[in-house]
């Protein structure tokens, strides 16, 4: 009866441990032009390391228990694996041609963008195994999982779409189309409504996806405002927008769409992530090789650290 | 029994045969024509175009097609059902294609004469850019780097922002050989037709005319959004090379005045 006591709670440590992983608090930033991902301590928001990872490395993501951080290796048609604590690079899977971003499912699965060749993929990151393959729009990008699983978004850049994608079939329900150039696309928690972003015509659309249907769309007045990436606060009261070479992060009312504030962070910025408790954003500032930090109180920026070549994607392990 | 069958077997049949005609009565079809010689470099831009156009309609249950005219065909054809006509055609000949087809989009792919822009065809839109627009674009490289021996061309097999890496690299391994600017033209023009096609369910020539020259919004891979200026000419960046090599591009940046796109090539009619 000891014993059994013994082996179940060994079971329990052994299980808890698989299940969600400490997070590190770090923050991880893939440089498309160093091909490396460089590790910030979230606490003291200093660079700590550098992760050698392949050539353009773009999209980032973690695995749903924390335990494994994924980065699209797009010149080597390959997914890079590593560990967020050892920052050690555990394994890498081919991931068909030119993938660029992806995105998570809850299920642990990944929904990749493959650029070159008009196709999203679903790869079992922990096999390596192709689990479906979904013809999309050219040039697909921006890839977004909805909260419960049930949706995803890819946006086609080059034929101005977002497709959605229903899960489990895999298959492309909807089409919606939008402004030139779609980049990247969010969910709100309740899965029911998105934002995207169309960099050619500088736009931001909110998008019921219960019914497919855009329901606003508002245009960045600053013409160099190409936006990419877009993410919600905590509160959902407001958006977050990378604005590219407007070299601002735009904060948004989430219902109106209105432009609240400019933030001025480093040249072409692209990617963005915020906190789980909302407090910071962060920003990837391309051409600047800086990643910016933004404190979501004051919406102003409260240090820029230096980061490898060309910043693309970043994921905070919280 | 087997009078239940039979009927199983007839109705299966009726539905292997009416299945496809289900399908085409929600997919619109759109023509395109292209007038010219078969061996040019527009030919395969129209073509990679018609394929782009074709994977998005797909979505949209568009289906786009091509015809090819020979020049010494072109004025006894009949374009009624084309939503717009694509020439690679001599002066002359364009001239005549624009006063033949009134109501039509007459898409100029090859022709650089400013004569042709200042004549302000109503019909008559230029994808390719003017000699006006290419001469400028030098002359402002100059203004900041003298001497510097350079030419303007509207697209370049080794350009790669604004995405234009992709477009050169799925045109190349398509066509199988490197985009050039009449090539890029070609690809411009049927690509903003079935975007506006896609977005605004304009199927008739006469409206895509209107809409092309008046309302377009479109995204050719070079950065800024593009439309047509009063003389029919697309805006459009220019890249300046030297030796075979990009160095730069046009409007060059603090040289060119705003609107900078305007900066470049003829902007008034003849009065």
């Amino acid at each position: 009866m000891k014993q059994y006591f013994l082996v179940s709670a060994c079971l329990c440590v052994f299980l808890s441990q698989n299940i969600l992983a400490e997070p590190t608090g770090r923050i991880f930033i893939t440089n498309e032009k160093g091909n490396t991902v460089s590790v910030i301590n979230g606490e003291t928001l200093e660079v700590e390391s550098e992760i050698a990872i392949g050539e353009r490395p773009r999209g980032i993501g973690i695995s749903p228990d924390g335990t494994e951080v994924y980065v699209a290796v797009s010149e080597e048609n390959l997914i890079a694996v590593f560990d967020p604590k050892t920052l050690k690079v555990l394994r890498k899977f081919e991931s068909g041609s030119d993938p660029e971003t992806f995105a998570v499912h809850p299920n642990g699965n990944i929904y990749i963008s493959n650029e070159d060749d008009a196709k999203a993929t679903v790869y079992n990151p922990r096999t390596g195994d192709l689990i479906a393959e979904i013809q999309v729009g050219l040039e697909p990008e921006g890839v977004a999982i909805s909260p419960d699983g049930s949706k995803v978004i890819v946006t086609s850049e080059s034929t101005n779409m977002l497709h959605v994608i229903t899960v489990p079939g895999n298959t492309i329900t909807d089409n919606i189309l939008v402004g030139s150039r779609p980049r990247a696309a969010v969910f709100t928690n309740n899965s029911k409504i998105a934002y995207a972003t169309a960099e050619i015509t500088g736009e931001i659309v909110k998008i019921d996806m219960e019914n497919a249907k855009i329901l606003k769309r508002s245009q960045l007045e600053d013409p160099k405002s190409k936006p990419k990436d877009v993410i919600l606060s905590k509160d959902e009261k407001h958006i977050y927008v990378a604005g590219g070479r407007s070299n601002s992060v735009w904060l948004m009312d989430a219902d109106t769409l209105e432009v609240i504030k400019g933030i001025p962070v480093g040249k072409r910025v692209w990617g963005l992530a915020i906190t789980k408790d909302g407090s910071r954003v962060f920003s990837t500032d391309g051409v600047s090789s800086t990643v910016s930090v933004i404190d979501t109180s004051t919406n102003e920026v409260i240090k820029t650290i230096a980061v490898g070549k060309f910043p693309w994607g970043v994921i905070i392990d919280d | 029994m087997l009078t239940k069958n039979i009927n199983l077997l007839l109705f299966s049949l009726g539905l292997l045969l009416f299945a496809p005609f289900c399908i085409s009565a929600e997919t619109i079809e759109i023509n395109f024509a292209y007038v010219g010689k078969q061996d040019n470099s527009a030919l395969l831009g129209v073509q990679q175009g018609l394929y782009e156009a074709n994977l998005q309609g797909q979505f949209l249950g568009q289906n786009y097609n091509l015809d090819i005219i020979t020049p010494a065909n072109a004025f006894n054809h009949d374009y009624s059902k084309y939503i717009a006509v694509l020439t690679a055609v001599d002066l002359k000949t364009f001239n005549k294609m624009t006063n033949h087809l009134p109501d039509t989009a007459v898409f100029n792919l090859n022709l650089d004469d400013d004569s042709l822009r200042r004549s302000c065809l109503a019909n008559a839109l230029h994808t390719i850019p003017s000699a006006r627009m290419k001469s400028d674009a030098v002359a402002q490289w100059q203004q900041k780097e003298p001497g510097s021996n350079v030419t303007a061309q509207a697209w370049h097999g080794d350009f790669v922002k604004f995405a234009a890496r992709d477009l050169n690299k799925r045109f190349k391994k398509k066509q199988g050989q490197t985009m050039d600017d009449d090539a890029w033209a070609g690809w411009a023009a049927v690509k903003m037709t079935s975007d506006s096609v896609a977005r605004e369910k304009i199927s008739d020539a006469k409206h895509m005319l209107i809409h092309l020259k008046t309302d377009l919004s479109f995204d050719g891979q070079k950065g800024s959004n593009m439309n047509f200026r009063e003389t029919g000419q697309l805006r459009q960046l220019m890249i300046l090379v030297e030796d075979g090599k990009i160095v730069a591009e046009a409007p060059v940046r603090g040289v060119a005045k705003p609107p900078t796109l305007d900066s470049l090539g003829l902007l008034n009619c003849e009065k």
